[in-house]
């Protein structure tokens, strides 16, 4: 028998975080194999990390990523203080949640105007976008540099955050130096308005994504700094319970393992999912934005999840602006958080989903044991699956318009390779 | 009006080599440079436009590969036989320091004049600590950047 066989190579998958391979191979037709290959050098951090005081990870692992130190720095503090039985709570806990959406700004408006529009604008780059639609551009790195402030004004910097430390900060800023801010986000509350309706506008793929959908809720808030874990699927445990309800799993082509409910089934963490199951949490002005943007209470068009992170940039602004406007600074900008011997757990919502960090310490307050599962890798599965019902229906496109799908379909998951490893090529097989 | 000088080092230290710039910069701190402000960046290109936009001089120090001996210094080097990296293979984020000069040049945010201090780096595998090679290397291009700071002043 013959085989209908056609390979396409492409070299660079451009405008995502990282670096990483993608290889679709079609033979006869029919999509026969669709992998995201990350070369991950194998969990240096959770090794680097043994032997640290306790007091360590927070800093250690916000070198992960440079997109979303925070993050790590927020999952890792409160496993930390989860082991040592500390909760931090009040004023901490907004500086916290505040720092947090700056982090959040960033990378949405990072993502949204200079990785993501381009596809739906037709260009090849942001840099080609800007020369057609500079005010839009200008606007999207001004959102930007509203969350840069943010980081500056309570992080100590922009880039690595230097003011977090277990149980709380280094040092408060003053009133006087957050109050600033207000006037910076009421205008980035309305680029994040006009963010989503501009948005809006682009023309979206029909297309329907299956996944179980996965992400913290908490009980009042929409879920950034920490919560219950729960799923469309029906979990709801709480994040000391996180590794009985999702697993992870090593497959040959990458050493990013892959996260998995125990059964095998993949699952989605990220914007989609927050939303999906947070719909009732957005503040009231996201909840009006996303309807006249035309969006359910639900969401689950990978396409549209540009729509999801502008409101998303409109929720971390409003949050923000709340958290300054009452801002009083602590008698102390820490609890102390003495060692003791046990297992913590930690999870909050970075931008691209649910970062869990898991920390065994001993007595004295050194790191026995490390866990960290970034949500790129928890995705990488669900992005497979993604890409090969993408695929199938799309064959009949050249090589070059259906790479350039792929990769966008890819880039709808804003993929944080830094965080797995390095990387991105894109390889089409067809034979 | 642009005035003043800006040194950024980018570079992650937890990559071996790959952290030479943010070494290189720690060093020129030291030196306590008047009119010149240090920042640490992660080279992703809006967040250089934002970094050098209202500098006179911007003096970006990174870990290079253009296949030279490792330590070898490129001073005011640009363009393709120089490239920033990050990981073996290339710049570990999409958008790099040519995207931060297109980028730049379409918005009005380049500095007034730019010099790059690269290093060509030997091993950016896991792991702090820079090799031999490239730390015997750090002195000199510490003075490359001072050099091209006094230079501007």
């Amino acid at each position: 028998m013959t085989h209908s066989t056609r390979t396409l190579s492409v070299g660079e998958l451009s405008r995502i975080e990282g670096e990483a391979a993608m290889h679709v191979a079609v033979r006869d037709g029919l999509v026969e194999d669709v992998r995201l290959q990350i070369y991950e050098p194998p969990r240096f951090f959770e090794a680097f990390l043994r032997g640290r005081a306790h007091t360590e990870p927070p800093d250690i692992t916000a070198r992960i990523c440079g997109i979303c130190p925070v993050a790590y720095q927020m999952s890792a503090c409160q496993a930390i203080e989860d082991a040592c039985g500390v909760r931090v709570d009040g004023v901490l806990r907004d500086l916290r949640r505040l720092l947090y959406c700056g982090e959040w700004i960033e990378s949405h408006a990072l993502h949204v105007y200079m990785l993501h529009a381009p596809d739906f604008l037709g260009y090849p780059s942001a840099v080609h976008m800007a020369r057609d639609h500079r005010a839009v551009v200008e606007r999207g790195l001004d959102l930007k540099k509203t969350g840069n402030e943010i980081l500056t004004a309570v992080g100590g910097r922009a880039i690595h955050p230097v003011n977090v430390r277990v149980g709380g900060f280094h040092r408060a800023p003053a009133r006087a130096e957050i109050a600033p801010l207000r006037e910076r986000l009421l205008r980035g509350r309305d680029a994040a308005l006009d963010t989503v309706r501009w948005v809006s506008t682009f023309d979206f793929p029909d297309v329907h994504g299956d996944w179980e959908l996965v992400s913290l809720r908490h009980a009042t808030e929409y879920p950034i700094l920490d919560g219950r874990v729960v799923s469309s699927g029906g979990v709801d445990v709480a994040v000391r319970d996180w590794e009985s309800s999702f697993v992870e799993s090593h497959v040959a082509h990458s050493t990013a393992l892959h996260g998995q409910r125990p059964d095998g089934a993949h699952y989605l963490t990220g914007p989609l999912a927050r939303y999906s199951l947070n719909f009732d949490r957005l503040p009231a002005i996201a909840q009006a934005a996303a309807r006249a943007a035309g969006l359910g209470e639900t969401c689950r068009n990978p396409f549209q999840s540009i729509v999801v992170r502008a409101v998303e940039l409109l929720v971390a602004c409003e949050e923000a602006l709340r958290i300054v406007e009452r801002y009083e600074p602590p008698d102390r900008p820490f609890v102390d958080v003495p060692p003791r011997a046990g297992r913590g757990h930690g999870a909050s919502e970075a931008p691209r989903g649910t970062l869990y960090h898991r920390y065994d310490i001993d007595a004295d307050g050194t790191v026995t044991a490390a866990l960290i599962v970034p949500p790129t890798a928890q995705n990488q599965a669900a992005i497979e699956d993604d890409l090969r019902g993408f695929v199938a229906p799309r064959l009949h496109l050249s090589d070059e318009e259906l790479t350039r799908q792929c990769e966008m379909a890819i880039r709808n998951h804003d993929p944080c390779i830094s965080c797995a490893t390095h990387f991105l090529d894109l390889v089409v097989e067809r034979r | 009006m642009k005035e003043g000088i800006v040194v950024i080092g980018i570079g992650n230290p937890y990559r071996r080599d790959d952290g030479v710039g943010l070494e290189v910069l720690r060093r020129v701190e030291e030196l306590r440079l008047p009119g010149v402000r240090c920042m640490e960046s992660d080279g992703e290109s809006t967040s250089l436009c934002e970094a050098w936009r209202d500098a006179s001089l911007a003096v970006v120090v990174d870990a290079v590969r253009s296949g030279a001996a490792p330590g070898t210094l490129h001073v005011g080097t640009m363009g393709a036989d120089a490239v920033a990296v990050h990981t073996p293979r290339g710049g570990s984020h999409a958008l790099s320091l040519a995207d931060a000069l297109a980028l730049g040049e379409v918005l009005d945010r380049l500095p007034g004049r730019l010099a790059v201090v690269g290093v060509e780096a030997g091993d950016v595998a896991q792991g702090p600590g820079l090799s031999d090679a490239v730390a015997a290397a750090v002195d000199a291009a510490t003075e490359a950047v001072r050099a091209a700071c006094s230079e501007a002043g």
